[in-house]
């Protein structure tokens, strides 16, 4: 098991964001969340990456380790990445900055010698550069590497942020809404990408998503969240047939004899 | 060359047209360094020297502001009461303990780097204007202290600091003074260059614009903002020792007030926040104005203030911004017409 997540809470003054949710990855896996609005999903992220802290009871493993409480540097540099739904790319930067920026924990100089600015920090600055400039290219954003990231369009910067999220090169990969305003066309071809990352550097997946097509192609469980509790889980096929999912999404099947009343009033 | 979020080497990696960069470069600095080597000898008469020695002080100074403020956006307002740290450190080692200008500089560095990490602790929880006020209550304070501790030379400030001497050569003209203020100005442009384009310089800029992604991309986000803090402090160190061994060698609490942090601010503001270049525009621009103007001290801040608002509204990323934009425009109207020509 490569994420264990037992009994997470967070409560925002009386409401629960969530509410003891336990969560099971396995490695490789591709896991879909779903949940209509304000069902907890992106506070469960943020209790993953560590932006917010679980209640008591909430413990988190990852690889074996405990890591509950650790503050979000501390996740990440574990080998959790994450995207956020407002994507929060650094826009001020370059595009190829930005990739640095989440590369930065494979560095493998101090700060005294960047200061100095010896030969050793030039050599590796070049590794990085060149290892970056490949995973620009192969999100398909190269030649916009010395662009500032705010100058890119919409598409463009949903790759992007996922494209900072991989120069991590994470373990574990969460996406929040990656495809959320995509055009149908480019929802496939971001998926795509998506599939052939994971293909390439052997990733494990969790995405929520409100495109329920993303969901059901191409996630092999989906767990399902509504008011922060997890409602049901299992393959697509059976999410698909799940009344409690249903319900939480079109609300209660109404009688034949209810209508009728409802219309007589 | 460029400071603010773009690099050249990174299209010419892939072009191999990388080691010309490089030497252009080296030949840039080289440049340089010869000029600055023989622009005392240029000055009309020893008041414009003195002024040179200034400008390049004020030049580490902006230039130690910009790591702090341009690079990792925190608002401080406190920079100039780490000058004072500095600046007294070094005098009270060389008066009272006798300390050799070379003894005292490194010694007041490490002393202003500490303060610096104190002076960062507000950052982790405020931001923006309340950091500013934090910072502001921390620098009037100091400065307070200053002027009320007799040990320090309360109002009256101190005098006699001995200039450095070399081999038994009392460094006390301002021409020679020069030749030790320039090497540590181009030392510090140099550090400042190497921490941009370094991890350390990424990781400032991804805070200053998102602390939040910035941790969730593996940055301790603590950890930087007192490295920002400490660096900086170091720079506003060195010149606060440098300012205060130079002939006539007396510091006093009163230079180090509000009026002029404001003029420091300035310095950074005018030539944009976040360019290395422009705070040094900035440093050399506001120190000749600065002083063209001392006849009319009254209205200086007047004017300077009017200066920092006018450049916010209008030109917020100052000098250097503008170039900038100039820079990253003809980029992409190459990139639009290389890619028009493929199609």
């Amino acid at each position: 098991m490569l994420l264990e997540v037992t009994g997470f809470s967070k409560h925002f003054g009386g409401l629960a964001a969530v509410s003891n949710v336990d969560l099971n990855v396995e490695e490789g896996e591709i896991r879909g969340i779903i949940g209509p609005n304000g069902s907890g999903k992106s506070t469960l992220f943020n209790l993953i990456s560590g932006v917010y802290r679980p209640e008591p009871g909430g413990t988190m493993y990852f690889d074996g380790e405990n890591v509950t409480n650790l503050p979000p540097h501390e996740i990440a540099s574990r080998g959790i990445s994450r995207t956020f739904q407002m994507l929060r790319i650094f826009s001020q930067m370059t595009v190829l900055e930005n990739l640095l920026v989440g590369h930065q924990r494979h560095t493998r100089y101090g700060i005294l010698s960047a200061i100095v600015g010896t030969p050793a920090v030039w050599a590796e600055e070049r590794r990085m550069r060149a290892e970056m400039m490949d995973l620009l290219a192969f999100i398909g954003l190269a030649d916009y590497a010395t662009m500032p990231a705010g100058e890119l369009s919409g598409g463009q910067r949903r790759l992007l942020a996922l494209g900072r999220a991989m120069a991590m090169r994470p373990k574990l990969l969460m996406l929040d809404e990656p495809a959320a305003g995509l055009s149908p066309l480019n929802v496939d071809k971001l998926l795509e990408t998506v599939l052939s990352l994971k293909e390439r550097f052997g990733l494990t997946l969790i995405i929520i998503e409100h495109i329920l097509k993303v969901v059901m192609d191409t996630c092999d469980l989906v767990t399902v969240l509504e008011h922060g509790e997890k409602i049901a889980e299992g393959t697509p096929a059976e999410i698909k047939d799940d009344h409690h999912v249903i319900e939480a999404y079109l609300g209660k099947e109404m009688k034949d004899a209810d209508v009728r009343a409802f219309l007589r009033g | 060359m460029t400071a603010h979020g773009t690099d050249e080497a990174a299209p010419a990696a892939t072009t191999g047209a990388k080691p010309v960069t490089a030497t252009r470069h080296l030949l840039a600095w080289v440049a340089g360094i010869g000029v600055l080597s023989v622009l005392p000898w240029l000055a009309v008469n020893d008041y414009h020297r003195f002024l040179l020695d200034l400008i390049l002080i004020n030049v580490i100074l902006a230039v130690g502001l910009n790591i702090v403020k341009g690079f990792a956006g925190q608002v401080t307002v406190g920079h100039i009461a780490l000058m004072a740290i500095g600046a007294y450190t070094s005098a009270i080692l060389a008066t009272k303990f006798g300390f050799p200008f070379w003894l005292a500089l490194p010694s007041a560095v490490l002393v202003t780097a500490l303060a610096g990490a104190i002076v960062g602790i507000p950052s982790f929880r405020l931001e923006g204007a309340y950091l500013a006020l934090a910072t502001l209550g921390l620098a009037e304070s100091v400065r307070i202290f200053i002027s009320a501790n007799d040990y320090l030379g309360a109002s009256i400030g101190i005098t006699d600091i001995p200039p450095p001497s070399l081999f038994g050569l009392r460094l006390d003209t301002h021409l020679s003074y020069y030749y030790v203020v320039m090497p540590l100005a181009l030392a510090g442009v140099y550090f400042s260059f190497c921490i941009l384009r370094s991890n350390t310089g990424r990781a400032f800029k991804a805070l200053r614009e998102d602390p939040l992604a910035a941790a969730a991309a593996g940055i301790n986000v603590q950890k930087y903002k007192t490295l920002a803090f400490v660096l900086s402090a170091v720079y506003a160190g060195c010149a606060g020792s440098l300012a205060a061994h130079m002939t006539p060698g007396f510091i006093h609490p009163n230079s180090y007030m509000l009026a002029e942090m404001v003029t420091l601010l300035l310095m950074v503001i005018l030539g944009g926040i976040g360019h290395i270049w422009g705070g040094i525009i900035g440093a050399i621009v506001v120190t000749i104005v600065y002083d063209l103007t001392r006849d009319y001290y009254n209205y200086q801040m007047l004017v300077f203030g009017m200066v920092i608002v006018l450049t916010v509204m209008y030109m917020p990323t100052g000098i250097g911004g503008i170039i900038d934009r100039y820079i990253v425009t003809r980029r992409f109207v190459a990139l639009r017409k290389a890619k028009g020509d493929a199609a």
